[in-house]
């Protein structure tokens, strides 16, 4: 077993822009633990989604590295970038998370078709996520007709049924109205507390703050303050 | 690692969704290769009909010379009765599954002449029954008939030549030429018929005689030419090579109507090179039609194609997606345009198309009048390559949009618009 889902050391991202360059991330320094429900927050700009797709690979650093269970990631070629994204990585992002062609079954499952998992046990996975996080019965909806919090779900189930390392969301509330929002942080806390899933995400929201068991401040790209609350997990 | 068959179901779920666009797409195609198969059909079917009708007024699709005839068109360049046997029988070999039409001829260039007047004339001996079948020239006789077997004497001329000359059926008249011996030489023919092909040259000169009144008039034993009317120009070169096999060192000089009818021959090429030019004006606008949809799909979609990257595709294979939905176009509309093409043919030209009303009369050209009645054919060639075309056109007209997909930013394309 590793001793960290993700670490970083000394995490920069540089935009190369006229008049001159914008570093949206300074420095960062972060470990994580497997099983650990991190809240990053910060004001809009201080680079809370950048830092979330640096750690999943989507975005290069211009300096510094990432581990992912111990494996470097920072300069692993395109494809393999990608395998590490379908094997390791959830992501879940603020809206607008599902293919609009697919069934909530469909998108929840497609990980795990891309993962190769037979047909049956993926049915049998996502009926059962399905049931715990209360999607029971929307299997054959399309996207359009799902609820905002509904689509959030099954972008949740989507990203957890794969057994990452991390699931990384990006503002996954900030479409939701509270009760929603409460909602689908009980579904996330669930999951992290019954399967151990490792969840790193973002908020501007404090009364989601309110649920981390760790919260990271990031201003101007750099993490500012390290908060461990003592009653979460 | 490519999950192909994963990537290949989402494209055509992509293409299910955005069926109209979808469908609208293939459309430009599917019309594209319709229109395409419709003016190719045509304009084989016109090609095909110039060219039957140039040969049979000329040496037919494939002649059996002398070395040296088609130049000098010379009694003293003739096939000797050897020959002539060895060609009618290498003409009855032929590798045809329908039946072909083979005449004998001895040609000279002489002159006709009445009371009123004389003519330069192409005189031919020809015999009566094949050569009804071969020119058809006394299929339809303007005045009286055609040449018959036992027919002594007698002449059938040009309308031309029987206005010129102050000619009808039943006067006489005299072929004055230069016989096999040298000596030139009067024969005294009757006008039996004529005939009226709208060629003016060859209706004031073609005069068609007996061969045997030819032959005993010319001094001749065999023949200036052989000449093969086939079932369809293809088999041209098929009949040509194997004439040519069999007639190895025989004296006998085998050509095919690309070298006997020059100018029918660029007449057709021209032509076809104007329908290129016309169906890569259309494939230009038919290819940015695609592109532009495809184009279209891919910019509409960044979003889409950018969480297919953070869910575990890479560059790649999101490209692959896109490109996949190009193919199972191309090949829905492949399909549709080529029975759309077959069913327009069959609907509207099934009959030919008749030209006659928008067209003056008696255009000539290369040798023949045009037909203002088009027939379709559908060569297979043909039909192989507006495929192939259309394919090719499809696939890379999603080349560019594929390419575009793969090199998309993940967390550019990710980002809330
Ligand atoms: N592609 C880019 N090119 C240039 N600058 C960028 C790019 N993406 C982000 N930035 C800049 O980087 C900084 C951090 O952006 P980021 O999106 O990470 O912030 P954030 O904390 O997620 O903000 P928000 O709360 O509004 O989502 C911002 O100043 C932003 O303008
Ligand atoms: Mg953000």
């Amino acid at each position: 077993m590793n001793e960290h889902a993700v670490r970083t050391e000394d995490l920069w991202k540089i935009y190369p822009q006229e008049p001159r360059p914008v570093e949206a991330v300074r420095g960062v320094d972060l470990v994580v633990a497997p099983g650990e429900f991190v809240v990053m927050a910060g004001p809009s700009g201080s680079g809370k989604t950048t830092v979330l797709n640096l750690l999943g690979g989507l975005t290069r650093p211009s300096r510094g590295k990432v581990w992912i269970e111990g494996r470097e990631i920072s300069a692993l070629p395109d494809k393999a970038l990608a395998q590490v994204r379908l094997s390791r990585i959830g992501f879940v992002f603020q809206s607008y998370n599902l293919l609009p062609v697919l069934t909530a079954l469909e998108n929840a499952e497609f990980t795990l078709l891309l993962q190769g998992v037979p047909v049956t046990e993926r049915r049998r996975r996502v009926r059962r996520l399905f049931r715990e996080i209360g999607l029971e019965g929307l299997e054959d909806r399309r996207p359009p007709r799902l609820s905002g919090g509904e689509q959030q779900r099954v972008a949740v189930a989507r990203a957890v049924l794969g057994e990452p390392a991390l699931v990384l969301a990006d503002e996954p509330t900030a479409n939701l109205d509270s009760a929603t929002a409460d909602a689908l942080l009980d579904v996330m806390e669930q999951l992290n507390r019954d399967n151990g899933t490792t969840f790193v995400f973002s908020t501007h929201d404090p009364r989601v703050m309110e649920r981390a068991s760790r919260l990271v401040r990031l201003v101007d790209g750099r993490v500012a303050e390290e908060t461990v609350s003592g009653d979460a997990g | 690692m490519i999950r192909f068959p994963t990537l290949g179901w989402l494209a055509l779920r992509n293409l299910g969704r955005e069926l109209r666009r979808s469908a609208l797409t293939a459309a430009a195609m599917t019309v594209g290769l319709a229109l395409l198969i419709l003016s190719r059909t045509l304009a084989d079917g016109a090609h095909e009909d110039w060219i039957d009708s140039g040969v049979r007024l000329a040496s037919g699709h494939v002649s059996f010379n002398a070395p040296g005839y088609r130049d000098s068109e010379s009694l003293d360049d003739r096939l000797d009765a050897g020959q002539l046997e060895a060609s009618l029988g290498a003409a009855a070999l032929a590798p045809l599954t329908e039946p072909s039409i083979t005449t004998v001829r001895v040609a000279t260039r002489g002159l006709a002449s009445s009371a009123d007047g004389a003519l330069p004339a192409l005189i031919v001996g020809v015999d009566p029954a094949s050569e009804l079948a071969f020119s058809r020239l006394g299929a339809e006789p303007a005045t009286g008939r055609y040449l018959q077997e036992g027919d002594r004497l007698h002449a059938f001329i040009g309308a031309g030549m029987a206005t010129r000359l102050g000619l009808r059926t039943g006067s006489r008249m005299v072929l004055t030429a230069q016989v096999a011996s040298g000596d030139i030489a009067g024969q005294l023919v009757r006008v039996v018929g004529t005939y009226r092909t709208g060629l003016d040259d060859l209706d004031e000169a073609l005069v068609h005689i007996p061969l045997s009144v030819a032959r005993s008039w010319l001094g001749v034993e065999g023949a200036t030419s052989v000449s093969m009317v086939l079932p369809h120009s293809a088999f041209t070169d098929p009949v040509l090579a194997e004439a040519r096999a069999t007639l190895e060192g025989a004296g006998i000089e085998v050509a095919g109507w690309p070298e006997t009818a020059r100018e029918l021959y660029s007449a057709v090429r021209i032509d076809d090179a104007g329908d290129w030019v016309f169906h890569l004006i259309l494939f230009a606008i038919v290819t940015l039609a695609i592109l532009n949809a495809v184009f279209m799909s891919v910019l509409h979609r960044k979003r889409e194609l950018g969480l297919l990257r953070s869910l575990g595709l890479s560059g790649a294979e999101t490209g692959l997606v896109v490109f996949v939905e190009g193919v199972l176009l191309t090949i829905a509309s492949g399909l549709l345009g080529v029975a759309l093409g077959f069913a327009l043919v069959w609907a509207f030209f099934r009959n030919g198309l008749d030209l006659t009303d928008i067209m003056p009369a008696d255009i000539t050209f290369g040798g023949i009048v045009f037909n203002p009645v088009m027939y379709p054919s559908i060569e297979l060639t043909h039909l192989v390559q507006s495929v192939a075309l259309t394919t090719v056109i499809g696939l890379s007209a999603s080349l560019y949009p594929a390419w575009h997909a793969a090199r998309l930013d993940p967390a550019e394309s990710v980002k809330v618009e």
